[in-house]
């Protein structure tokens, strides 16, 4: 795939969470929807500010547990009723009682696998790459003690002056220009 | 900006500072109204009880029904007594959520005291170590084929433990240390909020140790009391069975029936200042997640005694499964485990349905209603006219397992709101009171 070209979003740098979160607010009242805070450490109410409550890590853990449960369950029965038939305390061979613990024990682990892997995957990773590390401070600044609020170039609201002057009414140290 | 500060949702315009404490932390005025309520509830039922009392078995269902509405009352006093103390140990914004409805549900505990003196009384008519109270009544009994070789044999050997004499010394010292622990623990809540140094770091930390040091000791005398009052008074129905893990079981059982019973009150309070502004969606969503872990002890709990008996099974313990699963009871097993344990599970999975206070009502009484389905499950098929053999045809009286908890339930829970409605709704001197008044934050 050849390199994307051309510009990524427009980044603004804040000194306070309260000034980003404000920001972002102002930015999702205007309309833009394409945007993203980047924060030294999870600041709650940006989350509130971009609407972000809902994510599809729950219906991958739920499907995971599901199919684990299934599997499981299904596996012991094949082995115990049609596999291998063995007469165990004269019990029926389908003595479900005793494949619940191994169901149960399944349905944990691969609900907890895919909510893990699930999330790393959801989130975007593994990335290489990511355009915003082309601003200036942003490899620090985002790591310590500054705030960032990107405004994407793919929301159709976007225009480079536009946006910029948007940004600019607020007392942001920076608004830069990122690049693919 | 001044108004709209509504839990309900997040509007953009939500401004992001602490709110104001409410005026007045009293609690609301409805109580009454759902305490008279209550009290007519509980006049109506009695009322069908006595009709019970005129058919075939009727009196003994009665008395049956009875034990099972004493038992979960006690579930409630105690369980709320024991979730009491493990919030005082543990900390956290749920505890001090729940801490007024828990010392409410505590100080009944003299109320379900009084409750078992009908058993006591009646005590032959329910237990057979009480009918059959020394190895002479025993022999004699055995001889007219009122109990197997078995059960006389098991009569005799429990005879230390399980006599009149010894149950009712038991039970009074398993109440009176309860009350004990009942009397400081809502003694010192008082005092905690009048201490003149209120509201002070010196004040929180000598108010937490004394609550602690305290706590920590009463949880494990209570599941040692809770083991021997669940075998005294439910388990030796049956007094051939034996399960180690039986008082553990009623420990959970209670644990899930108080937080179904306190989050229900506070939501329902939630509709009135001053819990309105106290009651953010974030200690909500921590209490349902709180539920969902006792509603997955509870099933690993019953699981593990099921599992383990199903594996061994051996004639001294098959049977009370044997009893409670044929003839006819199949179906009642069937709902225990669908109305106890799947439905609230698959619910409470759920992060939506726990940020919702109309669900999370229909959900707290539906695990309540859950709890009496599995008392009525434990009890009745203790005797041997029922067990394995649940029938209503000729059996009208098996109907009082409705209408005499009801009443029985209704009469605590309108002493629970009298209780609930003497002091305020929330502690005032706990540091955790300011972090409850900080904005929510979106988890």
């Amino acid at each position: 795939m050849p390199p994307r070209e051309g510009i990524y979003g427009l980044l603004a740098e804040f000194n306070t969470p309260s000034e980003l979160v404000h920001a972002t607010e102002k930015a999702r009242e205007a309309g833009y929807r394409r945007m993203e805070c980047y924060t030294p450490y999870p600041v709650e109410e940006a989350a509130v500010a971009l609407h972000f409550h809902k994510t599809r890590v729950p219906l991958v853990c739920l499907t995971g547990g599901i199919i684990g449960l299934v599997t499981a369950f299904l596996m012991q029965t094949w082995i115990a009723v049609w596999a291998y038939p063995l007469n165990i305390a004269g019990r029926p061979l389908f003595s479900w009682p005793a494949f619940i613990i191994p169901a149960y024990e399944w349905t944990i682990l691969f609900s907890g696998l895919s909510a893990a892997f699930g999330m790393i995957m959801l989130n975007g990773m593994p990335q290489l790459y990511h355009p915003v590390f082309n601003a200036p401070n942003f490899r620090n600044g985002a790591t310590t003690d500054k705030f960032f609020l990107c405004l994407e170039a793919v929301d159709p609201k976007f225009s480079v002056t536009e946006t910029r002057t948007f940004l600019e009414q607020f007392p942001a140290i920076s608004v830069v220009e990122v690049d693919h | 900006m001044a108004h709209g500060q509504e839990q309900h949702g997040h509007d953009a315009h939500a401004h992001y500072g602490p709110r104001t404490l409410p005026a007045s932390l009293a609690t609301p005025e409805i109580v009454s109204v759902w305490r008279t309520r209550l009290l007519i509830i509980a006049a109506a039922a009695t009322l069908v009880s006595v009709l019970f009392a005129f058919t075939h078995e009727g009196r003994n269902h009665l008395l049956r029904a009875y034990l099972m509405g004493f038992m979960t009352c006690f579930g409630f006093a105690g369980g709320g007594l024991v979730v009491l103390m493990l919030q005082h140990v543990t900390g956290g914004k749920w505890g001090l959520l729940l801490r007024r409805p828990l010392e409410a549900m505590s100080r009944t505990m003299w109320l379900v005291a009084l409750m078992f003196v009908p058993i006591a009384i009646f005590m032959k008519h329910l237990y057979q170590w009480a009918a059959y109270p020394n190895p002479g009544a025993v022999a004699e009994a055995l001889q007219h084929h009122m109990v197997t070789l078995e059960q006389a044999m098991t009569i005799n050997d429990k005879h230390a433990m399980l006599n009149p004499t010894s149950v009712i010394v038991q039970t009074i010292i398993i109440f009176g240390t309860l009350l004990t622990f009942t009397y400081f623990l809502n003694k010192w809540s008082l005092q905690c909020d009048a201490d003149p140094l209120r509201g002070t770091q010196q004040s929180f930390d000598r108010w937490r140790t004394k609550f602690e040091n305290l706590c920590g000791i009463g949880i494990f005398i209570y599941v040692v009391l809770l083991t021997v009052g669940s075998i005294d008074w439910i388990k030796s129905l049956d007094v051939t069975w034996y399960s180690s893990i039986y008082g553990l079981q009623f420990l959970v059982g209670q644990g899930y029936a108080v937080l179904a019973l306190g989050v229900l009150t506070v939501i329902l309070l939630s509709k009135f200042e001053p819990l309105k502004t106290l009651l953010r969606m974030t200690e909500q969503h921590d209490l349902g997640k709180l539920m969902l872990a006792f509603v997955m002890l509870n099933i690993y709990l019953c699981f593990a005694e099921f599992l383990i008996i199903w594996s061994g099974n051996i004639p001294d313990e098959i049977p009370w499964y044997l009893n409670r699963i044929y003839g006819g009871w199949w179906t009642i097993c069937t709902l225990d485990f669908v109305f106890h344990w799947v439905v609230p599970f698959c619910l409470l999975l759920s992060r939506d349905l726990k940020r919702n206070k109309r669900k999370m009502v229909w959900l707290c009484s539906w695990m309540l209603l859950a709890r009496c389905i599995d008392m009525f499950w434990l009890i009745e098929p203790n005797f041997a006219d029922a067990a394995a053999n649940l029938h209503i045809r000729g059996n009208i009286g098996i109907l009082a397992y409705i209408t005499v908890p009801v009443a029985v339930l209704a009469v605590w829970g309108a002493y629970y709101l009298t209780e609930l409605k003497a002091r305020p709704i929330m502690n005032l001197n706990d540091p955790h009171l300011e972090e409850m008044l900080e904005p929510e934050h979106a988890h």
